[in-house]
């Protein structure tokens, strides 16, 4: 019993750290994938006040990001996507399996840094984007995926991830 | 210039600690000299100075608006007052990992110094000190320096503090919990000195004692700060959301509140020794855990720093180092230490250590509600999130069962079972009238929920049983702990309080404009929309309503407000709040819609000030029992 007992002692915490080692060089590994442009799946849904979505607003350079009311780290990025709102990039949200009047209260507490919000509350079309969880963001240039950041948006990943992207794409049009 | 001075009294400590190490490792293999001891601790105090004066050189600079020095120029502003730009250090990675470093340093430096000159524990106690420091003083120079400069051009002006944490809670929320963590750095390396020594016959238990039991109240007052703030002053709305940096803060003071109830016990009889010492071990690495699940962002949360897989990696080695160290020491001394004694049933002993297995399992439960999405993250791909449901459910039962062992231990006595007859004495007044007041608050408030019930009762037991005890102590001269007994009548209340919080609070959202009134309910007959200004501070512009309500039959005026900072172009929420003894009246504005309306968010929440009232009385308990002569 206590040779168990002291076994386990030792072997418990390092089964820990092998373990989030390993999430975190996975994460890595993810963070610096080379992303494929791809093209902006079709979908069909409606704005959060119930008027449908056309295929053609998200034509330019759109930042689309996938937020919901139960998420906590979309309140962390809210002032930085507000602060891009206002002067960099026109945003549009992805309003992701939440509830309508959940969501539109809450972006009447909070404010509303988005052009409008597609109501996606199964899921489906952030199924079609490869969502995993909210908050995501998505660079979308004339229709076509071409950049994706997994959690909180802020300053260093906009500038590092999301910005010499958009100046290439302005470069070469 | 100071800049660079600063930044070389940092390296310059890191040296010095090494030739501590590097002297102590190596050349005490040779006999033992004992002016070798006096100048280890010479350097380990040089060092502790070079870090505090760094730290200082690196306040003047924020004073002095370097914003040539990186760290300073992203989170500091000229147009900030001196108090903001102080507390600006601490409001991201690199500063605030600085502060918790002086921190690590202070405590070390008092300890040490407290300790006789032939403190038998001295030197291997100076060398895990030594050892823990230094590696955090790489980690801060090497992965996070908040040193590094703008080359070749610093900027005119600095990006400014986040808003958010523009709030005089900022300057002691980090400080205090912070203080609270890094203290049980003592407790830690004492512990892995005894182990390491081998000399049982060794009493350690007061040495320690009095530096644990200061920060404990550090991190309860750190965390009741941190719940107090998110309430009042950045309008949450709420005071504990399970979020993972609340858990990583709540695991560590469980630890150490179940092990200040070990140490009590293997202080008075010799019993739950090892109990005590891998509680002693558990708190300080699970501070450590705490900084690596912040700092590496590894977990999304409301309180994540940057996401960097570097440090991570970084603080996971060198956590994971430092707690196997003292692990495996212990897991090597474990069948030395075990004490020959049997724990008695039904004596107070072995009440203590059902209360650290309760303890125990709550830390298990959180730990795993933590890292559970990532378990599941990493094997499915899904992602899934765990929250407050959880948490109630595991926790109910585990306080029930800890409010039952309060009501009945107090009157246990050492090494002796007790008697059926006294704890039937004990148990039935407290029961019966916890089960008669439920019954009162269900006929009043006509609300059921199983988990809020359980709670309610849990803390109606610990508190009529405390009400017995004092009647007994004034009438009968029955001897009562003062200390144990106010800080368990503060978590008695910290149950109800909760428990009632969860089932009396309610949110209404209401939409009006200027000029408009309507009633809500029976109990907020009116709600008038009197006016809207727009005023202009220093750095934000207001949006300030004025609001008047017919709350319960009194007239209450109330002023939610909106800022927009002018650098960041941030937009805050300052909710207006009138506070009753019995429940708080909470508005929120929100945002004006097209027709010209506003939406405002209005809660009513209950019993809220008892929550910090309690933890305040926790706190007192412990004041008390540390101002009591001759505890241990």
């Amino acid at each position: 019993m206590n040779q168990l007992l002291r076994f386990l002692i030792v072997i418990l915490p390092i089964l820990i750290l092998i373990f989030f080692a390993k999430v975190l060089l996975v994460e890595e590994e993810i963070n610096f994938a080379n992303f494929e442009a791809k093209n902006f799946p079709e979908f069909q849904l409606n704005d959060l006040s119930g008027n449908p979505v056309e295929a053609e607003s998200l034509n330019g350079i759109k930042l689309v990001n996938v937020w919901a009311s139960w998420c906590i780290t979309c309140l962390v990025e809210h002032p930085f996507l507000t602060k891009l709102s206002n002067n960099d990039i026109e945003i549009i949200g992805l309003n992701y399996k939440d509830n309508d009047a959940k969501a539109n209260a809450w972006l009447e507490k909070h404010g509303n840094p988005y052009l409008f919000s597609m109501y996606d509350p199964r899921g489906d079309l952030a199924f079609d984007l490869g969502v995993t969880g909210a908050p995501e963001s998505y660079l979308l240039i004339n229709n076509k995926v071409v950049g994706h950041i997994q959690g909180e948006m802020n300053q260093s990943k906009w500038e590092t991830i999301f910005l010499p992207l958009i100046q290439k794409a302005k470069r070469s049009s | 210039m100071i800049g660079e001075i600063s930044h070389f009294l940092s390296l310059s400590a890191v040296v010095l600690l090494s030739l501590v190490l590097i002297f102590n490792l190596f050349f005490s293999l040779n006999k033992f000299h004992p002016n070798q001891l006096i100048l280890s601790v010479r350097l380990f105090n040089q060092a502790c100075w070079l870090v505090f004066i760094s730290f200082g050189m690196y306040v003047y600079l924020a004073i002095s608006d370097d914003f040539s020095i990186a760290y300073i120029a992203s989170h500091s502003n000229s147009q900030l007052p001196i108090f903001y730009k102080v507390t600006s250090i601490w409001s991201a990675h690199e500063g605030s990992m600085f502060l918790w470093i002086v921190f690590l340093t202070a405590w070390s430096i008092l300890f040490i110094n407290s300790l006789d000159k032939d403190h038998p524990l001295k030197k291997l106690t100076l060398l895990m000190l030594s050892l823990i420091i230094l590696g955090f003083l790489l980690f801060l120079l090497l992965t996070s320096n908040p040193f590094e400069r703008i080359l070749p051009f610093g900027v005119i002006e600095g990006a400014d503090i986040n808003p958010v944490l523009q709030d005089p809670a900022l300057a002691i929320h980090p400080p205090m919990l912070y203080l609270g963590y890094v203290g049980f750095v003592i407790s830690f390396s004492f512990i892995s000195a005894y182990l390491l020594n081998g000399d049982f016959e060794l009493q350690w238990e007061k040495d320690i004692k009095n530096w644990s039991f200061v920060a404990w109240i550090f991190l309860t007052i750190g965390i009741a700060l941190g719940s107090w703030w998110a309430y009042y002053e950045l309008g949450w709305g709420g005071y504990w959301f399970w979020d993972p940096v609340e858990n990583v803060a709540l695991m560590p003071w469980l630890a150490a509140t179940a092990f200040m109830h070990s140490l009590f016990a293997s202080s008075k009889s010799d019993v739950l020794k090892t109990w005590t010492m891998f509680l002693g071990i558990l708190i300080f690495a699970l501070s450590l855990f705490g900084a690596f699940i912040v700092r590496s962002g590894i977990i999304d949360s409301v309180h994540s720093f940057a996401n960097d897989p570097e440090r991570g990696l970084y603080l996971l080695g060198f956590s994971g180092l430092i707690t196997l160290l003292a692990l495996s020491i212990f897991a090597y001394r474990l069948p030395a230490l075990n004490s020959s004694k049997l724990v008695v049933t039904g004596s107070k002993e072995s009440f203590l250590s059902m209360n650290n297995i309760l303890m125990v399992t709550s830390i298990f439960s959180i730990f795993l509600g933590v890292t559970y999405p990532l378990i599941i993250e990493s094997i499915s791909g899904e992602k899934i999130s765990i929250g407050p449901p959880y948490y109630n459910t595991i926790f109910s039962p585990l306080i029930l069962i800890a409010a039952v062992f309060i009501m009945i231990s107090v009157d246990a006595l050492w090494q002796r079972s007790m008697s059926l007859r006294v704890l039937f004495v004990t148990a039935t007044a407290p029961t019966l009238l916890s089960l008669l007041s439920m019954f009162l608050i269900w006929r009043a408030t006509a609300v059921f929920s199983i988990l809020a019930y359980i709670g309610i009762f849990s803390g109606l037991l610990i508190l009529f049983s405390y009400l017995f005890r004092t009647i007994n102590n004034v009438f009968n001269k029955k001897y009562i702990n003062k200390g144990s007994a106010v800080a368990h009548v503060g978590l008695g209340l910290l149950f109800f309080a909760v428990s009632m919080n969860s089932i009396l609070s309610y949110e209404k959202n209401l939409n009006l404009a200027p000029g408009q009134s309507i009633s809500v309910n029976e109990s907020v007959q009116e709600f008038s929309f009197d006016d809207i200004r727009v005023l202009k501070a220093s750095n934000h512009d207001v949006i300030s309503a004025e609001i008047s309500l017919m709350h319960d039959d009194r007239e209450i005026f109330l002023n939610p407000q909106k800022r927009k900072y002018a650098t960041r172009g941030q937009i805050t929420s300052e909710s207006a709040i009138h506070a009753s003894i019995l429940k708080d009246t909470y508005l929120t504005i929100g945002d004006q819609l097209d027709n010209g309306s506003w939406t405002f968010s209005l809660k009513i929440n209950y019993f809220i000030k008892w929550i910090w009232f309690s933890a305040a009385l926790m706190v007192l308990g412990m004041l008390l029992t540390i101002f009591k002569k001759k505890v241990l």
